[in-house]
């Protein structure tokens, strides 16, 4: 693949070789498919099967991706899948992005790529359209040629009929396959069979991402197109109350100045004219609604409050059992907000037709931005048609489309195509933040230094509370619209206001899978009015941090080593525990660090994966320096290793970067960071060395994208411990390093 | 404004202030640099200016002129790619990719100046091009892996 190609996409929806709903059916045609998939092939010559896959009398296989390519290598995954049943190399088949509509919804009721899904997703129903098509492509073959389907093999894109001698190409029998009927249960490869699966590593994408070929949002180009410019306000929800835009409409083309809610757009022919006339506005802002708020302050309120939470989780008699603990200990543990800062800046481009609406966005859920613009400019989702683009990072903020909606009430005004590029610092201050999150633990320990009793009570603002409109693009079109958004907002309004735990607060800990007798896990909920959302590893990323790094507190406190008071709570031959296990023979854990190093170790199970990690830390001149992070995950049937290897490698620096050096802070409701030098990703030189194992399995695949992250931040500040008997209970641990130094 | 860009001449009417960023991406056509920070902090609009690297976002078109500008297209002869780039294919370096022409930009400058770089030279130089999601184990065997091919030696 030379580039993400648009070929086929409509060709595909007018085939209509019915909804290839994943996870349910293939086949699932009705007549009318296979007569609109026949007329398709003798017009244009394409097999197309399914929404998903479609031959062309080249012989090319052209494959749509319903999800977003967002780094996690899901086009190389999927086209992996495909070519694996259909029997042609990975890297000839075409991928290009599935468009929005309806039939691509299969990720909870919408098309969206989060939650590290789209392997799970994808495992088992695109294997099945593949070697449905296979089996079309066969029948078709064998037919034309009087022998049995049984005696035809398939190599390289090819049929071939051994005793005869007889081979045609995929291509040759598209109009011929379109005639056969679409097998609901063909027989796919058993896993001794597989020849891409478990060993093709090498990224589809990788070509047009070196040769700067590739087309990300911000490269879109529209006829007639038109930039947007956004200087946003400083607090959330804070609107221009007077604007002076006389020298900014005197910058030669510069088209119009628009106030909107969230800011003022500068619209002209050209971006950097845009950006230049921006440069000359005067704005008074008005109050926003987060105005007042001070993040400081919220982490003391939540370090003093004597509120209990509601219950997630009640196993066994916590408070008896801490009475007659051995030995017991309290901590509290603090994560700060978070920005995704995913290094392309969100950008949109829309153009507004009447009721109808055409989006090109870097977007993580083509149905959220649907929903986003609908709900701004007053039109019907299903007029919407959003093409994704690829993202230039996305790590959950794309998950969200405030963006899209904003770009959308630009385009309405503008009535000409708009692209509309936040600068960085909007893209920092204007986020939809990591919760800051306080955990407050206790725990007791048996004579024996078991741990016997675990409290949990998060104190942290429940992000579900700000998807509303990701919840109502859930809901069927069929539903009366305003239906729809009385049971998304009384719901968020439950979760809002405690009468319900909510879910991503209080995840990796409710269900954890350690097994302590009297467990108690409880969530305080926090409002703030800062917009919260999704961010690489969700919950898990501050809950791994707090239990992880508590139990290591645990286990000194009764004099046992980390790795054997996990051993100890977790099943003989479970999942995590093989993992735990795998990972102290990978770091050789018990053999002594380098002298003034320090080794921490940390597990944690998320996304239906398991993953651990030993971190080797040195603090050298006052800096926390991570010289190598040792990694074992299970995550089932591996697709393609090296990706999976990559994955982990980003998530573990991902997680160092917040772990050591980042922080959102809000004074007077104004975000405190704004662009990179402030909030600092790690650099090259700070880059450890990863050496990770993925263990081997058979299993279906589970999440890849995200799991890599939580055991991260306790791992190393596990090590911190080991290193200089200092233990850091706050991120960023740098920060916490310097501020708590012993006088 | 009269500008050379990998290789070809090719003339502009923006005001000299403007940056050469914008200029490549919406006047030229050349939208393999990018755009991250607007700062010089992130490295993704990394270009060369008489071989040497420049951060584009930050750098006036006007004190370019009559200069050898070179992007990400141009580093290699069309349809070939540049050892770097090789390398960086077989390295599966790129996850979502939007740095990885300010990285190749960075180290080909970096492997011009000097061809066996050691892995503290790689670490000096690419230090200024961050990436999110954390490509720089790759990134460091690619540059590695390219000089060596530079050199005609067989990795």
């Amino acid at each position: 693949m030379t580039a993400l190609s648009r070929r086929g996409f409509l060709g595909g929806l007018l085939a209509g070789g019915g909804a290839l709903s994943l996870g349910i059916s293939v086949g699932g045609c009705g007549g009318g498919a296979a007569q609109r998939r026949v007329a398709r092939a003798d017009q244009t010559g394409e097999f197309a099967p399914n929404l998903y896959i479609t031959v062309l009398p080249s012989g090319v296989v052209s494959l749509a991706v319903n999800k977003a390519e967002i780094g996690q290598g899901v086009t190389t995954g999927y086209a992996t899948l495909v070519a694996e049943e259909l029997d042609v190399p990975v890297e000839s088949i075409d991928v290009h992005f599935a468009d929005s509509f309806p039939e691509y919804r299969t990720s909870f009721g919408i098309q969206q790529t989060g939650g590290s899904t789209s392997i799970k997703e994808g495992f088992g129903p695109l294997r099945t359209a593949a070697a449905a098509a296979r089996e079309m492509l066969i029948g078709a073959a064998a037919a034309s040629w009087g022998v049995p389907a049984a005696e035809c093999t398939t190599a390289d894109g090819t049929v071939r009929h051994a005793a005869s001698g007889r081979s045609a190409g995929y291509g040759e029998l598209t109009k011929l396959a379109a005639r056969r009927e679409v097998p609901s249960n063909p027989r796919r490869k058993a896993p001794g069979e597989f020849r891409h699966i478990g060993k093709h590593g090498r990224r589809v994408d990788a070509r047009a991402k070196v040769d700067g070929s590739a087309i990300y949002g911000i490269d879109v180009v529209r006829p007639n197109m038109v930039r947007a410019a956004v200087v946003h306000g400083p607090t959330f929800g804070a609107r221009p109350t007077s604007v002076r835009d006389d020298a900014a409409r005197a910058v030669p083309g510069v088209l119009d100045v628009l106030r909107f809610p969230w800011g003022v757009a500068v619209v002209a022919e050209k971006y950097w004219q845009a950006l230049a006339a921006s440069r000359q506005l005067e704005i008074t802002w008005g109050a926003g609604q987060t105005a007042g708020f001070d993040s400081e302050e919220l982490r003391r309120a939540a370090r003093e409050t004597k509120a209990r939470g509601i219950s997630a989780r009640d196993d066994g008699d916590v408070e008896t059992s801490l009475g007659g603990a051995a030995a017991t200990a309290a901590a509290i543990y603090e994560a700060p907000f978070l920005a995704h800062a995913p290094l392309e800046p969100q950008n949109c481009t829309v153009e507004v037709k009447g009721r109808r609406v055409e989006v090109w966005a870097p977007c993580q859920s083509p149905s959220v931005v649907q929903e986003f613009i609908a709900d701004a400019i007053g039109v019907d989702r299903d007029d919407i048609l959003v093409h994704t683009t690829l993202s230039g990072g996305g790590f959950g903020r794309r998950g969200v489309a405030d963006f899209a909606a904003q770009a959308a009430m630009i385009a309405r005004r503008v009535q000409r195509p708009v692209q509309m590029i936040w600068s960085r610092e909007s893209d920092m201050t204007q986020g939809f933040y990591r919760p800051q999150t306080t955990a407050r633990l206790r725990g007791g320990l048996d004579a024996q230094g078991r741990v016997t009793a675990l409290d949990s009570q998060t104190i942290g603002q429940p992000i579900i509370v700000d998807q509303g409109l990701g919840l109502r693009a859930a809901f069927p079109s069929a539903l009366p619209k305003a239906l729809g958004r009385v049971l998304s907002n009384s719901a968020l309004a439950m979760f809002g206001s405690g009468m319900i735990s909510e879910p991503f607060a209080t995840e990796g800990v409710r269900d954890t899978p350690y097994r302590i007798p009297n467990l108690r896990v409880e969530l305080t909920p926090v409002s703030t009015g800062i917009p919260v959302s999704f961010w690489r590893s969700v919950g898990h990323s501050f809950n791994a941090f707090a239990v992880e790094s508590f139990l290591d507190e645990l286990a000194h406190l009764g004099k046992r080593d980390p790795l054997e008071v996990r051993r100890a709570l977790l099943p003989e031959g479970s999942r995590p525990r093989r993992v735990l296990e795998a990972v102290a023979a990978l770091a050789r854990w018990g053999e002594p660090a380098a002298p003034g190093r320090g080794r921490g170790l940390a597990r944690h199970s998320s996304f239906d994966s398991e993953v651990a990690e030993v971190a080797e830390v040195e603090v050298i001149d006052g800096r926390i320096r991570v010289h190598r992070v040792f990694c074992v995950i299970d995550c089932g049937t591996a697709v393609n290793p090296d990706v999976i290897r990559a994955q982990l490698e980003g998530a573990i620096i991902f997680g160092l970067s917040a772990a050591l050096d980042q922080q959102i802070t809000f004074v007077d409701g104004e975000v405190q960071q704004k662009n990179f030098d402030t909030f600092p990703p790690l650099r090259c030189h700070e880059c450890p060395e990863i050496i990770v194992q993925i263990l081997e399995s058979d299993e279906a695949p589970t999440g890849v994208g995200e799991p890599g992250l939580p055991p991260l931040a306790p791992a190393v500040a596990n090590a911190i411990f080991a290193a200089t008997g200092r233990r850091l209970r706050r991120m960023p641990l740098q920060l916490a390093w310097n501020e708590e130094a012993p006088k | 404004m009269k500008l050379n860009v990998n290789g070809k001449p090719v003339e502009v009417a923006t005001p000299p202030e403007t940056p050469l960023l914008w200029v490549l991406r919406e006047e030229v056509g050349l939208t393999g640099t990018k755009f991250g920070c607007g700062r010089a902090l992130c490295g993704a609009c990394t270009v060369h200016v008489d071989g040497k690297p420049k951060r584009s976002c930050v750098t006036a078109v006007g004190t370019v002129e009559d200069r050898e500008v070179t992007t990400i297209e141009g580093l290699a002869p069309a349809g070939g790619l540049h050892p770097l780039q090789q390398a960086w294919i077989e390295e599966n370096v790129p996850q979502c990719g939007y740095c990885q022409s300010g990285q190749i930009m960075s180290a080909a400058a970096l492997l011009a100046a000097k061809p066996s770089p050691t892995p503290e030279d790689i670490d000096a130089v690419l230090s200024a091009n961050l990436c999110r999601c954390g490509t720089y184990p790759r990134i460091r065997q690619a540059v590695l892996r390219a000089a060596a091919a530079l050199r005609g030696e067989t990795p």
